[in-house]
């Protein structure tokens, strides 16, 4: 635009643009500035603190001021073999309900983009559940996995020995399990359908015509052009399960015996109900390590296949 | 990336099926029919029990349960009894008050802050604006529930343990409505912002007058992102509010669920009625939801 001025002319558009641009550089800094104060406030101050209260240790509800301690809580955390199995639970299992619920959603999507009548109505429906708030969907399994509930009565109806489901250590945590999935499965679903949607029809035509089977189809086509979508909902799974907190606290309380106590409940109550503060926020460290290294993790493996 | 904003048919989720299938021989549509009809009943199942109990008494819930027969499903008689008793007898209605107004407001401070990072991160040049883009959408990525009970001793011993400014508060940060703002923004041409500058506009101006005045589609949907995050919430309303007067509805429902005797009726009614926001808001917005993977993964 200036270059077009004459030679008088010049210094004013000039000025006006430093100005303008100073003018920006405060509107923006005052634009930006609630939203980095959240970050700073709701995300790095706690961060901070949870690794600086872990390094300290205090006497629950006391008024001696919490001293220094280095890694003693965490000395401490891993010399109680409870804790231990609190951290290999809650490895096994996301290690079995990540990888199911994906492979479940991944079916499902796959069943849901074939020509088949009425499939919006059925994908629909799969997705009523994630709509309902955790709570009110633990409140229905709650009541329908109750030792006396429609659940026994389908497996007796078809010849089965009723379950005692949450009254069974063996059983509450597969039970907390399915109340995850039935939440989860619709939800990842929906983004593997897209996904399965902005996949190109011709790779499939060229399929067809090199007379590839539907089992070499998927494995050689939708695989491979589904990685993204299916990093996206592994990792967002894989995050969602470690933090999963809510059937916990409602349903079994972490019994019986232990079973279902995971990492994430464990540090609340330890934090809460323990007044434990500074091995609770050592717990919380943890439970954001070990998150954190799985997710890298998926990332590391599904991106290097990508390039390969 | 995409500078393409992230258009939304708000229609129904009847999609197109796609003619990718295994084969289109009528015995295979016919079985793969059948497969999807017994997946979509396992999954609606729960949910129609829950729903159809919330219009029967407690005790007639019970005495179907088992043995298994057809009135699982069906009542011997209807009545608004449990909903009445939730919302007149018990402190249900105003925690659902509480939840409502939390959201309201989180949902209107979320998207004005929101919106005015959205806007800096999307038309001004300066060095760094990637990475604070970066840093901005990444960590509010981290799941909060991770940061939730330090950062709950924080509010606490900020005095703002039971208040509705404790609850509001971390709402307020989404980087997803940043993300998806900004990508929209960055679909509307950049002479749209020279003209109205030209006519002496200043930036708050371009910001409200114009741009938000035109990316109705984005707002709406980082309102309900915003909005579904509070409405939904759990575990931080159980960490820092202790009053009941001031609590939050799924807390409230779960607490009312906790007591000895279990009165099924009324736990369904309230289910029913904390499902009924997002139900009707995220079965409209179904695509968007499922694009989202798309979108954030082109960076």
């Amino acid at each position: 635009m200036t270059a077009l001025r004459t030679t008088p002319d010049r210094p004013e558009p000039l000025r006006r643009r430093r100005a303008g641009r100073r003018l920006e550089l405060f509107w923006g800094a005052v634009f930006l500035a609630p939203v980095l104060v959240s970050l700073v406030v709701l995300r790095i101050v706690p961060a901070v603190g949870a690794i600086s209260a872990s390094l300290y240790k205090a006497f629950p509800g006391g008024i001696i001021p919490a001293t220094y301690a280095g890694l003693q809580n965490y000395r401490s955390l891993f010399g109680d073999p409870n804790f231990n199995d609190t951290i290999v639970r809650t490895i096994v299992f996301n290690l079995i309900i990540n990888p199911l619920q994906i492979l479940v959603a991944l079916l499902v999507a796959v069943l849901f983009v074939q020509r088949i009548p009425l499939v919006g109505l059925w994908r629909t429906l799969l997705f009523v559940p994630v709509t309902v708030p955790v709570v009110g969907s633990c409140i229905a399994w709650g009541a329908a996995l109750n030792p006396e509930g429609p659940v026994n009565a389908i497996i007796s109806a078809l010849g089965g020995k009723p379950q005692p489901f949450f009254t069974s250590p063996g059983q509450a945590l597969a039970c907390i399990m399915v109340i995850a999935s039935w939440i989860g499965i619709g939800y990842w679903m929906l983004f593997l359908v897209s996904g399965l949607q902005a996949i190109p029809e011709e790779l499939y035509d060229a399929a067809k015509i090199d007379r590839a089977g539907p089992v070499r189809t998927f494995i050689n086509i939708t695989i491979p052009m589904l990685r993204r979508p299916l990093l996206f909902v592994l990792v967002a799974d894989t995050v969602a399960n470690f933090v999963l907190f809510v059937p916990v606290q409602l349903l079994t309380g972490g019994g019986p015996q232990s079973s279902t106590t995971l990492l994430m409940f464990e540090a609340y109550r330890t934090s809460y109900a323990y007044g434990s503060r500074n091995l609770g926020a050592a717990q919380v460290v943890l439970l954001t390590a070990i998150m954190l290294f799985f997710v890298l993790l998926q990332f590391r493996l599904l991106r290097e296949e990508g390039e390969s | 990336m995409t500078t393409a904003p992230i258009n939304v048919p708000v229609g129904g989720p009847a999609g197109e099926a796609r003619r990718r299938g295994i084969g289109s021989r009528p015995m295979v549509t016919a079985l793969l029919t059948a497969v999807a009809v017994v997946v979509s009943a396992a999954f609606i199942l729960p949910a129609a029990w829950i729903l159809i109990g919330s219009f029967r008494p407690t005790d007639d819930i019970l005495s179907s349960m088992s043995p298994l027969s057809w009135q699982l499903f069906v009542p011997s008689h209807v009545t608004l009894d449990n909903y009445s008793r939730l919302l007149v007898d018990s402190g249900f209605s105003r925690a659902l008050l509480n939840s409502a107004f939390v959201c309201i407001a989180s949902v209107l401070i979320g998207l004005l802050v929101s919106a005015m990072a959205a806007y800096t991160l999307a038309v001004f040049r300066f060095p760094g604006r990637n990475l604070v883009f970066a840093l901005v959408v990444i960590s509010f990525m981290v799941p909060f529930e991770a940061i939730a009970i330090p950062l709950s001793q924080q509010f606490i011993s900020w005095g703002l343990g039971n208040s509705l400014v404790g609850l509001i508060l971390p709402g307020i940060g989404n980087g997803l409505a940043v993300f998806n703002l900004r990508q929209y923004f960055l679909g509307i041409p950049t002479s749209y912002r020279e003209a109205a500058m030209l006519d002496g506009a200043s930036e708050p101006r371009i910001l409200f007058l114009l741009y938000l005045r035109i990316s109705g589609p984005a707002l709406t949907n980082s309102a309900v992102l915003i909005f579904l995050g509070q409405w939904t919430a759990y575990l931080w309303p159980l960490l820092v509010i202790s009053n009941t007067r001031l609590q939050l509805a799924p807390v409230a429902l779960a607490s009312t669920f906790g007591e000895r005797s279990a009165d099924y009726g009324q736990n369904f009614a309230g289910t029913v009625l904390l499902a009924l926001v997002p139900a009707v808001s995220m079965l409209v917005l179904q695509r968007f939801f499922g694009r989202l993977s798309l979108t954030s993964g082109e960076k």
